[in-house]
């Protein structure tokens, strides 16, 4: 175990982003933007906060309570977008997201343990003003409190496209796989609703956890 | 029940939205009734697809001392932009601003 120790971290010192896989919000904004990110599901609480100097990169802080797991994760975080494509009417993405930090258990044999702790992984999407397609991973390495892979995919629709300032809605379908839980295949069918600076999303998983992600982008 | 009352909730929402979803007056609308000027610039945009990208290029325009208002049209992926009298950007400047933001610039016409 020791011995994954070095490439995980190393891998984050390279890379230096942030996976949140539950918001699938832009994980970096416009030059000079700042996102606020809260959000909870079946799995976890989360609060992200970010700055983009420019819309390649993104640095921030992220906090997650593992509520299962019984651990905390305190992490600087840095996302980078490694292509965009820009067509006429789409676009498509793929980003690195790395992060590096200290994760505390409050549980079990690792009970008031702190391990230093890192994640990284990819994340694509592609979307039109009707379609959204995402896919990404994470692996998160927690010293000895916990390590564990998790990847999920969403697909979108919009029922109606607003203009520039409307309320704009969509109706998302999520799939989480995560191979070490239990129930390693969670589903979330969830609605979007976004307006002007505000992002609200709100579904129900398949085993009956809410799912709720509030994004401010100023 | 409690499920299916989520689900019958969130998806009456859904479909309510659009009801609701014309905004006020925005920035944008009220630039609908500018009237152009010589020397403003209509720009083609790729990977306008969505507010957020119009909200991002409102934002870097709106720290060009030249630029008035910009408007974003989703529909046509246009960008209107309305320069304050006897000022402007030139072609190079705008192309930096769009591409640094993100996005591509396919052409650039000047309302003569």
């Amino acid at each position: 175990m020791k011995s994954m120790h070095i490439p995980i971290f190393l891998w984050a010192l390279l890379g230096m982003g942030l996976f949140i896989p539950s918001a699938h919000a832009r994980p970096v904004s416009y030059p000079g933007g700042v996102t606020l990110m809260l959000m909870n599901d079946g799995d976890k609480n989360t609060a992200h906060l970010h700055y983009s100097p420019t819309a390649k990169t993104s640095l921030g802080y992220k906090f997650e309570y593992w509520r299962e797991k019984d651990f905390t994760l305190n992490a600087i975080q840095m996302n980078n977008l490694l292509k965009r494509w820009n067509k006429k009417d789409s676009q498509a993405n793929i980003y690195l997201k790395s992060g590096i930090g200290v994760a505390h258990s409050n549980s079990g044999d690792f009970d008031n343990e702190t391990e230093a702790a890192g994640f990284t992984g990819l994340a694509t999407d592609w979307e039109n003003r009707r379609f959204f397609i995402s896919y990404e991973n994470r692996y998160t390495e927690a010293g000895d409190i916990d390590d564990f892979y998790q990847q999920s995919a969403r697909v979108g629709w919009a029922p109606y496209e607003g203009d520039y300032g409307d309320l704009h809605t969509w109706m998302m379908l999520q799939v989480e796989h995560m191979p070490e839980a239990k129930d390693n295949v969670t589903v979330t069918p969830l609605v979007r609703f976004f307006k002007g600076v505000h992002l609200l999303e709100a579904g129900m998983n398949n085993h009956g956890k809410l799912l709720f992600n509030y994004v401010l982008r100023y | 029940m409690k499920k299916l009352t989520l689900l019958l909730t969130a998806l009456t929402l859904t479909f309510a939205a659009p009801v609701y979803a014309t905004s006020e007056v925005t920035p944008a609308e009220t630039q609908a009734e500018r009237i152009e000027k010589s020397g403003d610039a209509h720009v083609s945009v790729n990977g306008l697809v969505c507010d957020f990208c119009a909200r991002a290029l409102e934002k870097v325009f709106g720290t060009e001392e030249a630029v008035e208002s910009i408007d974003v049209d989703l529909d046509t992926k246009i960008i209107t932009i309305y320069f304050i009298e006897n000022q402007s950007l030139d072609n190079d400047r705008i192309t930096t601003l769009i591409t640094d933001a993100g996005y591509n610039v396919e052409a650039i016409h000047r309302v003569e």
